[in-house]
């Protein structure tokens, strides 16, 4: 049965399917973040990164719209042997997954009761988590589709890194689950309304920012798409708006990683009201600190290609089972023993 | 007392009297030994064995044209006695095979090859005697000999324009 | 999984102008084999219709853009030793002062190109940063920054410029305390010394076997140096040390080239305090006298020989150059066995192979 929807809650819908968190936000975080990212790494290099384009002088604010610009222009090329229709669907399945997630997490609350949240169900914590399990299928397809031996190259290595990376992920989220009791992301925020699980399982939140900095390929984990030795990975071959699309949706990946941690682990939206948001409306004074916290993490998780070198792909392997397992599976333990004190503190539940 | 040098003339010259034609110090550092072609192997593991010749440095050849001989020089220096022996002999221009050497001096793989694409010498016993440094089309013949003529370089086209009429 | 033959380069991000033939079997090489001649100018064979004084720019360009000076002092020394020609006290030291820079500015190149080949690109910007100061240092005194072809037959082209010694001493000691943020940010980087540590280790027979020459030999425990064996120029002067590895991997064939920076430093200081006056450039015939005659230099990649025939004419009958990188490139296919795939481009680049001096 299809719901009907009154006129405000229409307007509401499109306003978050559109816009905030739906189509444009993930493309402005992934402009901002392109463009803070050369900035950045220029800063780090002694550069000075990109300079011309833009409104403020000698910022290159606009550097990431005219490469996109450029990379549309561009033609798209297919390789003889590729498997054609895989080969052209795999950079627009990757950009729709990786957009997919944001869909399901909470930004902030609503004053009248519910979430400002593009689709709310009891089990978005889950649902994120197979999203996520998509990406090496996507990953794996494209790289043997293209038929080229670096892309097949890459394309291994990006199915063992995160096939690897999934199983400590999924148990730091364990003992989330077990201190909150719950599956929705929603309910996991209200719960940290005092205290924030960040200080609580502080190994968990180690083991899932080094988990996800590997999943999303950052270096120094970003062997699959490692250019020294596999040109560039699984997406060698794509060209013009493929690649575009091959980059956005990493970016996209990266919008709904540090979202989800920071559901997880920094609580959300909670902080201290701003009086000036809060006076338009509660909602942004939560989507502020929502987004503040991500995009520490963001920097943070940008800094590892400033001053890392990238790992060995064995390296990468031993760190992922004999460190990070038994790291979570350590979280685990003491979160069990430790959760009857903790409970009755957290709010919400 | 004897230096490094003389010593290695002396006790090449006794080992093998009739297969050294020449052998003789440069200058401090240098010696020079001239084989027959067909020892040049028996010569070279001496030199490494006995004398601590065992860091090959260079194998070059020299294309004679004049006297229709092709000259290979292997330069071998020792580490701990700090001298440089050059290692040559002389081989027929028309059928230019030598016994390959990098059973003695492994390094001497590269230079080997290099000589062979070069000069079109034969190393008996080289397991890789192909296109090295030329295109892999390369169908001409070996570049560095004597009879592959490059064209003429604008001074040179100037000096025989000179010469034709008549002048300095 | 199949054995499956992976062509890297001559396009590749970090092969430069090489192709390596690799056998690939999962992520593992089992064999590397190198497919050199890219960069190949023939300069032997165009040596020959030259004259000798014309070939010092053609000899500048085998390895025209890291170290000229270095490339160049070998050819010289040939032609000064046929002709028995003194060179001016004040020429051997501007020449030492010309080579020990470009030795910097070589191994801070080598540092940058490791550090890509690991991943790590804001090493790639520093030392090139610092280089740059390196270059001008050059500019000032050669006035060009890459092609200067500085030495001459009988000495050198330019006397150095007033303020010359301060201005070098200056950067000189910034160079060395910046030396120390390299050690923290590559050479005592955990990440880095665990991707740079025990690979492509060389033993030091293996090393003396194949002929490999220079840093690389050195991190392998071998002391040798033409510097010290043979001196050339003026370098029995100066007092130095020869550093060495231990282990002879990767990683100590970069702490080698950073330990020679040091050395260059401070054999630059003493070059620069003892400096005679006089003249720079005694005048040579154009003509070589009959003979034949092999110089070795230690040019900043390693030894650099020359074989040089000639016939009592201009131009040299035949010029043979061994340069150190040819020499190097067996290490390669020799350390490239049953390694897996991303150690490849850190034992290329550790060996510091430039294309361009292997092919000449």
């Amino acid at each position: 049965m299809i719901p009907i929807l009154s006129f405000s809650e229409i307007i509401e819908l499109i306003l978050k399917v559109l816009i905030f968190p739906g189509l444009a936000f993930p493309l402005l975080f992934a402009m901002i973040v392109i463009w803070f990212e050369r900035k950045f790494l220029a800063r780090i290099m002694l550069r000075i990164g990109p300079l011309h384009v833009g409104p403020l002088n000698r910022t290159g604010l606009f550097q990431p719209i005219a490469d996109f610009l450029k990379l549309i222009q561009k033609e798209i090329i297919v390789p003889d042997n590729a498997y054609k229709i895989l080969y052209n669907a795999a950079p627009i399945i990757a950009s729709i997954v990786a957009s997919m997630s944001v869909a399901f997490i909470p930004y902030a609350p609503k004053p009248d009761g519910g979430y400002w949240m593009i689709y709310y169900t009891p089990w978005s914590l889950l649902v994120i988590l197979a999203i996520f399990t998509a990406r090496p299928f996507i990953m794996v397809g494209a790289g043997w589709a293209s038929n080229s031996k670096y892309c097949t190259l890459g394309a291994i290595r990006a199915a063992l890194q995160l096939l690897a990376y999934e199983v400590p992920i999924a148990l730091s989220l364990v003992s989330i689950v077990i201190m909150s009791r719950t599956f929705d992301l929603a309910k996991i925020v209200e719960a940290q309304s005092s205290i924030w699980f960040i200080i609580l399982q502080p190994i968990g939140f180690i083991v899932i920012l080094i988990a996800m900095m590997a999943e999303l390929s950052r270096r120094p984990f970003d062997i699959p798409l490692a250019e020294q030795e596999v040109v560039f990975g699984w997406p060698t071959e794509y060209t013009g708006t493929q690649f575009a699309l091959v980059m956005v949706s990493e970016y996209f990946d990266l919008c709904a990683v540090t979202s989800l941690i920071t559901v997880l682990f920094l609580g959300g939206w909670s902080g201290p009201a701003i009086p000036i948001l809060n006076d338009v409306s509660p909602i942004l004074s939560g989507v502020f600190w929502f987004l503040l916290k991500m995009a520490i993490l963001t920097v943070i998780i940008i800094m590892g290609r400033g001053i890392y070198p990238r790992l060995r792909i064995d390296q990468l392997l031993d760190a992922g089972w004999t460190l990070l397992i038994p790291l979570a599976i350590i979280q685990i333990i003491i979160t069990l023993f430790t959760a009857q004190w903790w409970i009755p503190l957290l709010g919400g539940v | 007392m004897t230096s490094m040098e003389e010593k290695v003339v002396e006790s090449i010259k006794t080992r093998f009297p009739e297969d050294i034609i020449e052998a003789k110090v440069q200058r401090k550092n240098r010696v020079s030994i001239s084989v027959r072609s067909d020892k040049i192997y028996d010569v070279g593991l001496f030199l490494r064995d006995e004398l601590g010749f065992n860091h090959i440095t260079s194998v070059s050849g020299v294309d004679y044209i004049d006297t229709k001989e092709f000259e290979v020089i292997y330069n071998v220096w020792a580490i701990d006695g700090k001298v440089l022996v050059s290692l040559r002999t002389k081989i027929p221009r028309d059928n230019p095979t030598l016994k390959s050497l990098i059973k003695v001096w492994e390094g001497a793989f590269y230079h080997e090859r290099e000589t062979w694409e070069m000069f079109g010498i034969k190393f008996e016993g080289h397991p890789n005697l192909s296109l090295l440094l030329l295109p892999e089309d390369w169908d001409g013949p070996p570049p560095l000999r004597k009879d592959f003529l490059l064209p003429d370089t604008p001074q040179e086209k100037l000096e025989e324009k000179i010469k034709r009429a008549g002048g300095q | 999984m199949s054995i499956m033959k992976l062509s890297m380069g001559p396009q590749h991000p970090i092969t430069g102008h090489f192709r390596f033939i690799l056998d690939v079997d999962g992520d593992l090489v089992l064999k590397l084999e190198p497919d050199i001649g890219y960069t190949h100018r023939g300069i032997e064979k165009l040596a020959e219709k030259r004259t000798y004084l014309q070939n010092l720019p053609l000899i500048e360009r085998v390895n025209s853009y890291c170290d000229s000076v270095g490339t160049m002092l070998g050819y010289l020394e040939a032609i000064e030793e046929l002709m028995g020609l003194e060179v001016p006290e004040r020429a051997k030291y501007l020449r030492v002062i010309a080579a020990e820079l470009n030795r910097i500015a070589s191994h801070l190149y080598a540092a940058c190109l490791f550090s890509v080949a690991t991943g790590l690109e804001t090493m790639l910007m520093w030392p090139i940063n610092d280089r740059e100061l390196i270059l001008d240092l050059l500019e000032k005194l050669t006035g060009q920054r890459i092609t200067y072809t500085y030495p001459t037959i009988g000495g050198v082209r330019f006397d150095m410029s007033e303020g010359f010694k301060e201005e070098a001493l200056k950067r000189l000691d910034y160079l060395e305390k910046r030396t120390e943020d390299y050690y923290k940010m590559l050479l005592w980087n955990h990440t880095f010394q665990i991707r740079a540590k025990n690979v492509g280790i060389l033993k030091p027979s293996d090393a003396i076997r194949l002929g490999i020459v220079g840093p690389n030999l050195r991190a392998s425990g071998v002391k040798a140096d033409v510097r010290k064996d043979e001196p050339y120029e003026v370098y029995d002067r100066f007092d130095f040390s020869i550093p060495t590895g231990k282990n002879g991997d990767s990683y100590d064939r970069l702490e080698v080239r950073f330990k020679e920076v040091e050395q260059s430093i401070n054999i630059l200081r003493q070059a620069i305090k003892d400096i005679p006056k006089g003249p720079i450039k005694k005048w040579a015939p154009p003509i070589v006298p009959k003979g034949e005659v092999y110089t070795r230099v230690e040019a900043a990649r390693g030894e650099f020989g020359y074989y040089i025939v000639a016939d009592g004419t201009m131009k040299p009958y035949r010029l043979k150059m061994s340069p150190p990188s040819f020499r190097n490139l067996i290490a390669l296919p020799y350390l490239c066995r049953n390694v897996p795939l991303a150690d490849v481009p850190v034992i290329y680049i550790s060996l510091d192979l430039i294309p361009m001096d292997v092919d000449r």
